[in-house]
């Protein structure tokens, strides 16, 4: 026997239905209340066992009169508010807040121009060394094919190829660049040219002995055809680094 | 478009982040009463009530991105955060105890609450009215002896009538945990309602 009634744990109807004990009952009592809690399926049973058992029906009447002060309780609270000062106390900082939100915004966006103007300022001062360095596009000084073209100036090329010197630092138009107003103003490019490009250029490949490509600063007209060409040597584009 | 009035606590919290005052003070007006009883019946007092209310809404306007949908409703997180400015409270005036003639000015719960106040409305109700109003008045006194960890699931559960997942998401506790302290919390409000009855009236309380 438990302290709250007469009814062993797990006891047994008649029908063989399994009913409350008082243990379970005084589980599950505060929550007979309580819409949509587990006991909703257990009220039947709850009740019934109450029915049977005068110390848990006492129980279930006092936790009856206890959830009805609460909710009377809970009524009567329900009229009370915060009093108005707080509304407007908290509407004045939020204002507040925004405008200090908003005034933040401002210098943050003017910080991220000033950033990025410094930045662009830094490129452009970069490009503008580097641009420095890597000519390209400038005025060249043109040299006439020569007569006998090669890549040494001892050398004899054969007819319609152009001899232009390892170390020239002149410009030699190209045979098939004949504008040699657009050479002048032309785009400077540095390439490695293998032997079959020089040869595809027109330039004679008799002084360039076992090398298989050259450097060579080419000019390029608007449409991209190469006009004049100037050997590099080695040292020269060392020294230019 | 939505009405400002029709939008959930969610959707006025969004837009009270994108700076709409409209939207805050829609949103203050439908939380802070609960947020003010529970504040008021944890504390007893109406000062401390109005600035936990107070600080609530000023945390919610200066962290409102604290607020994960995810770990519950709104309420129950602004119920989580007045819980925690109360206890931040009596940490900080463990001293501080207020003098009971002062309680009625500021409007505090006083022990026998409001409509609880004895002769004047004995004339007026009748004796089954000025029963179930004693009744009231010893279960606010007993809560106010709660310890409490029993106190905020009784306010919680049973006066601000939230659910057992809300009271465990503004708790930060499991759901067992929630209903096991209800259970206890009830059971020590019995024991102390029997203990205020006298012999003859314990009958009477559960008769009614």
């Amino acid at each position: 026997m438990n302290e709250q009634g007469s009814n062993p744990p797990y006891d047994r109807a008649a029908n063989g239905e399994t009913v409350m004990d008082c243990t379970q009952f005084r589980d599950i009592v505060h929550d007979l209340g309580r819409q949509g809690s587990e006991a909703d399926a257990l009220r039947e049973k709850a009740l019934a066992h109450a029915a049977s058992c005068p110390g848990c029906a006492q129980l279930l009447r006092e936790t009856e009169l206890l959830e009805d002060a609460l909710h009377a309780l809970a009524v009567e609270a329900g009229r009370l508010a915060a009093p108005d000062r707080v509304e407007t106390a908290l509407v004045a900082e939020f204002r507040r807040r925004k405008a200090a939100l908003a005034r933040h915004r401002t210098w943050r966006r003017v910080a991220v121009m000033g950033i990025a103007a410094a930045v662009l300022l830094g490129l452009g001062l970069s490009m503008s060394r580097w641009s420095a360095r890597w000519p390209t596009t400038r005025e060249v000084t043109l040299q006439p094919p020569s007569p006998s073209p090669s890549l040494a100036p001892s050398e004899t090329a054969a007819p319609g190829e152009t001899a232009v010197a390892a170390d020239a630092s002149d410009f030699v138009l190209l045979p098939y660049g004949a504008d040699s107003e657009a050479a002048g103003e032309g785009t400077v490019v540095r390439v490695l040219l293998s032997r079959a490009s020089l040869a595809s250029l027109g330039v004679s490949l008799t002084g360039l002995g076992n090398q298989e490509s050259v450097l060579a600063d080419l000019v390029l007209s608007e449409d991209g055809t190469p006009q004049a060409i100037r050997l590099v040597s080695e040292e020269t584009a060392a020294q230019e680094f | 478009m939505t009405k400002v009035t029709e939008l959930t606590d969610d959707g006025l919290l969004g837009r009270m982040m994108a700076g709409d005052q409209e939207a805050f003070a829609l949103l203050y007006r439908r939380r802070q009463p609960a947020i003010y009883r529970f504040a008021l019946h944890m504390s007893g007092s109406a000062a401390a009530a109005e600035d936990v209310t107070q600080e609530v809404f000023m945390a919610l306007i200066r962290g409102a991105k604290r607020f994960d949908p995810a770990r519950g409703t709104l309420s129950a997180f602004l119920f989580g955060v007045a819980r925690n400015h109360l206890r931040k409270r009596w940490e900080q005036e463990r001293r501080f105890a207020p003098l009971a003639e002062d309680a009625d000015e500021r409007g505090d719960i006083a022990p026998g609450g409001p409509g609880a106040s004895g002769v004047a409305l004995r004339g007026r109700v009748g004796t089954d009215e000025l029963s179930r109003l004693e009744t009231v008045s010893q279960v606010r006194r007993a809560i106010g002896t709660l310890p409490e960890n029993y106190r905020e699931v009784v306010v919680l559960c049973d006066l601000a009538e939230l659910s057992y997942e809300e009271a465990a998401s503004a708790l930060g506790a499991p759901i067992g945990t929630v209903r096991s302290r209800l259970h206890r919390a009830r059971a020590m409000l019995l024991e102390k309602l029997r203990g205020t009855h006298a012999p003859g009236r314990r009958a009477s309380m559960a008769n009614r």
